[in-house]
């Protein structure tokens, strides 16, 4: 089990929220997609891959097969699905610090919401909703969404270049090429390995790469 | 302010720079505890020679500034051989309870940074129990009003202060000889040559005989500390150095930041053991010992300084975010015309002895006019150790082609501007030790002692080292180091780089600097827990009961 996987990190996390009160939560995802400035801040967390809010009903739980007995919920639900780079502490907080009233707004409605903040009762809320991921595969590991979203702005840009320098006197082409890295001079940042997200998480690594014998002697 | 701290029960060294209140010269002792009824009396005799925060001056109600400083400070395992109840032990955080050398692959102290290069006394700490780092002590010298102005006198001065850190070193002697052997001091901090030494002093670095506030590589230190709520000396300071709020104003941290005990800027008490008379007031303490390559530094900025457009110096200016000469910060002072715009502001308030107008000069600014990072780079030292609102950003013209390499404030992005930096900041403390003789080698004996205190080692201190000094995300840089102490690559295929960025609207290219070295390496440090004056009293006395 691992919420981790190269840079990425995976949340879900559900919470009760009463059945008569859903609407009002519905009536706020729909007020927040119509009027993206309410998403700005979370937009501007470049950590972010993406958030998702998703409500479950009380009967819409999957039943996959009639063997599989029915529940009898007390509660719907709010599913809130999330993937972003870092450590859980540094998304949680990056929230609470940014967007504290946002994080309220959505969560307004569900049972037991202590607010953002302070911060110590919203960590102890997310904890103690959070579901595990038990798997969780990661295409690029090295690479943020920074680093993707830079990865193919690089390659656009590129592109163009190409494309249009073909032709270009000497002077032409070192003013492009200028241009060019001009225009890439937030992308152009380094792929390595992760920093550590926790010694937990680091000394589990360390623990799987011994047993499959890549790692020497004394140090697991 | 709202509020006044009790500065008769907070420590002296954590509301203090004391190099900026005329103490030049420093030696910090360690010692190991043997037999914990020693130990507690020997805390009782440090603490009633104990600094503490409170105003100095002249007149009734005041106190005069002492002639040398005395502060204290406890390990983890020096808390444990003290006696303190289990109860207690356990409310400490996990990387005080871990230390430094355990937290290195978080730190990113690996290479040359890594513990077998560091001093023996970091080395054989937490290996053994005869060797274990319990106590801290610091001890900083008053330097005399000099006679005149002239380097001599001030020289001499300096060497006052000098004679009076011996003075409180036989004082601590004294108390040490009076345990018995309770209570041992460590040695092998390294001096010059190679000597093993007792003792680790610093000293500020000396031009002419006169003490500057500067370092190894030639940078003015120590400009931007924070000011939090509650610090008297500190009321008029705080634009630049507090946090940032919508209307462009500036406010003092809250107090909780950087002291237990009061509510942080969550809203909250931060994270502390009980009870509460043991951590109230107190507050967690990083202490790095930090070699300077200075040779290294040397040769890659007279190699890019060459064919750097803005010259050696801009460049230098580049790697910290602000002039070597005069500590200008590069936003405000970018270019020949501004920087000489500059300089003749700075130096008409140092004529006239506006020493609050040039203080804020040098550290009342944002980024607001510099996001895309064409004044100060976005990997320079002061943009990552305290980026101010500058991560309050959004790309200007967003589908792919239209790139510009231009950023712009998100403004209304955050509930508030400095959302991302105000539960990061970090109270500096600390000289340069050793001395430059030769500035084209690096074996020399000559570096920082940096202490750091903060009331989260790992929301604060630990985050800022790891992900803005050694990786760069946050700031759209990939894995991109902060370019003066990032733990740069060793490896000749995969060697670290940084950007300086240029105006998106100019028609310059970016400036890469290639193959950084490591321009700082760790020498040692752990940490420790700075004490209230009451729960040093407490801890002295054997009745710590969190009961």
């Amino acid at each position: 089990m691992s919420n981790i996987a190269g840079k990425a990190y995976a949340m879900n996390v559900i919470t009760p929220i009463r059945w008569y009160t859903v609407w009002l939560n519905k009536v706020i995802f729909w007020a927040a997609l119509k009027n993206p400035s309410t998403l700005k801040g979370l937009i501007t967390l470049s950590l972010i891959h993406y958030a998702r809010w998703v409500i479950i009903g009380r009967n819409q739980f999957p039943h996959v097969h009639p063997s599989q007995p029915k529940e009898d919920l007390k509660y719907a639900y709010m599913l809130f699905f999330s993937n972003f780079n870092g450590s859980w502490d540094q998304y949680v907080d990056s929230f609470t610090f940014a967007i504290p009233s946002g994080l309220d707004m959505f969560w307004k409605w569900n049972i037991r919401y202590p607010k953002s903040v302070a911060l110590t009762p919203f960590h102890k809320y997310i904890r103690y909703n959070q579901l595990d991921t038990l798997h969780y595969y990661n295409a690029y590991p090295l690479a943020t969404s920074n680093d993707v979203k830079s990865a193919r702005i690089v390659k656009a840009k590129l592109l163009d270049f190409d494309g249009a320098t073909r032709e270009s006197s000497d002077g032409e082409f070192a003013r492009e090429y200028r241009k060019l890295l001009r225009d890439l001079q937030h992308d152009l940042g380094d792929m390595y390995p992760t920093p550590i997200v926790s010694m937990s998480a680091y000394q589990v690594e360390r623990r799987q790469r011994w047993h499959d014998g890549q790692l020497d002697g004394s140090k697991h | 302010m709202t509020q006044q701290l009790d500065l008769l029960d907070i420590q002296g060294n954590v509301l203090r720079a004391y190099g900026r209140f005329r103490y030049p010269a420093a030696r910090y002792v360690f010692f190991n505890i043997r037999d914990g009824a020693r130990g507690r009396d020997f805390v009782a005799a440090l603490t009633r020679r104990v600094t503490t925060a409170v105003q100095w001056g002249e007149g009734p109600d005041k106190l005069p500034a002492p002639e040398w400083t005395l502060n204290v400070a406890f390990a983890y395992q020096g808390l444990k051989e003290l006696d303190l109840p289990r109860e207690s032990l356990i409310g400490f955080s996990p990387e005080f309870v871990a230390g430094m050398k355990d937290r290195r692959d978080i730190l990113g102290d690996d290479g040359p940074s890594a513990p077998e290069h560091w001093d023996p006394i970091w080395q054989r700490n937490r290996e053994t129990r005869e060797h274990d780092v319990h106590v801290f002590v610091s001890i900083n010298g008053l330097m005399p009003l000099p006679k005149d102005a002239e380097p001599a006198a001030i020289h001499a001065a300096v060497l006052e202060a000098q004679v009076r850190v011996e003075a409180g070193y036989r004082w601590l002697q004294d108390q040490l000889a009076a345990c018995q052997g309770g209570v041992v001091q460590l040695g092998g901090h390294r001096g010059d040559d190679g000597d093993l030494l007792d003792y680790q002093d610093v000293k500020a670095v000396l031009d002419n005989g006169v003490p500057t506030s500067k370092e190894h590589f030639g940078y003015t230190d120590g400009i931007g500390d924070p000011v939090f709520e509650g610090v008297p000396y500190d009321a008029d300071r705080i634009n630049g150095r507090g946090k940032q709020l919508d209307n462009g104003q500036w406010a003092p941290l809250a107090a909780g930041e950087f002291l237990l005990g009061h509510t942080d800027e969550a809203l909250e008490y931060p994270p502390a053991p009980s009870p509460l008379l043991l951590s109230r007031n107190g507050t967690y303490m990083i202490y790095r010992k930090l070699h300077e390559n200075v040779g290294t530094f040397e040769k890659y900025l007279d190699e890019h300084g060459e064919r750097y457009q803005g010259g050696k110096e801009l460049l230098a200016a580049k790697f910290v975010g602000r002039w070597r000469d005069n500590g200008a910060p590069i936003v405000k002072a970018w270019d020949a015309a501004s920087k000489a715009r500059f300089d003749a502001e700075l130096a008409a308030l140092e004529k006239a002895h506006d020493s609050h107008g040039a203080d804020q000069l040098l550290s009342n600014f944002t980024y607001d006019e510099d996001m895309s990072g064409g004044r100060c780079p976005f990997s320079a030292h002061i943009r990552r150790i305290n980026p101010r609102a500058s991560l309050e950003l959004t790309r200007d013209e967003q589908p792919p082609a239209k790139v510009c390499g231009g950023f712009s404030v998100s403004k209304g992005a955050f509930d508030t501007p400095g959302a991302l930096s105000n539960r990061r900041r970090i109270l500096r403390r600390g000289l340069p030790y050793g001395e430059v003789k030769d500035r084209s080698r690096d074996d020399g004996n000559h570096g920082i002692v940096i202490m750091m205190l903060n009331a989260d080692i790992n929301r604060q201190f630990e985050f800022v080292q790891q992900q803005w000094i050694n990786y760069g995300n946050d700031f759209k840089a990939g894995n991109d180091k902060e370019i003066l102490l990032g733990n740069h690559s060793q490896s000749e295929h995969f060697p670290s780089k940084a950007v300086l960025q240029v105006d998106p609207n100019s028609d310059e290219a970016p400036y890469i600097l290639p193959r950084l070295p490591r321009f700082v390496e760790t020498r040692g440090g752990d940490y420790f827990f700075v004490p209230s004056l009451t729960a040093l009293r407490m801890i002295a006395a054997g009745t710590v009961d969190p009961t």
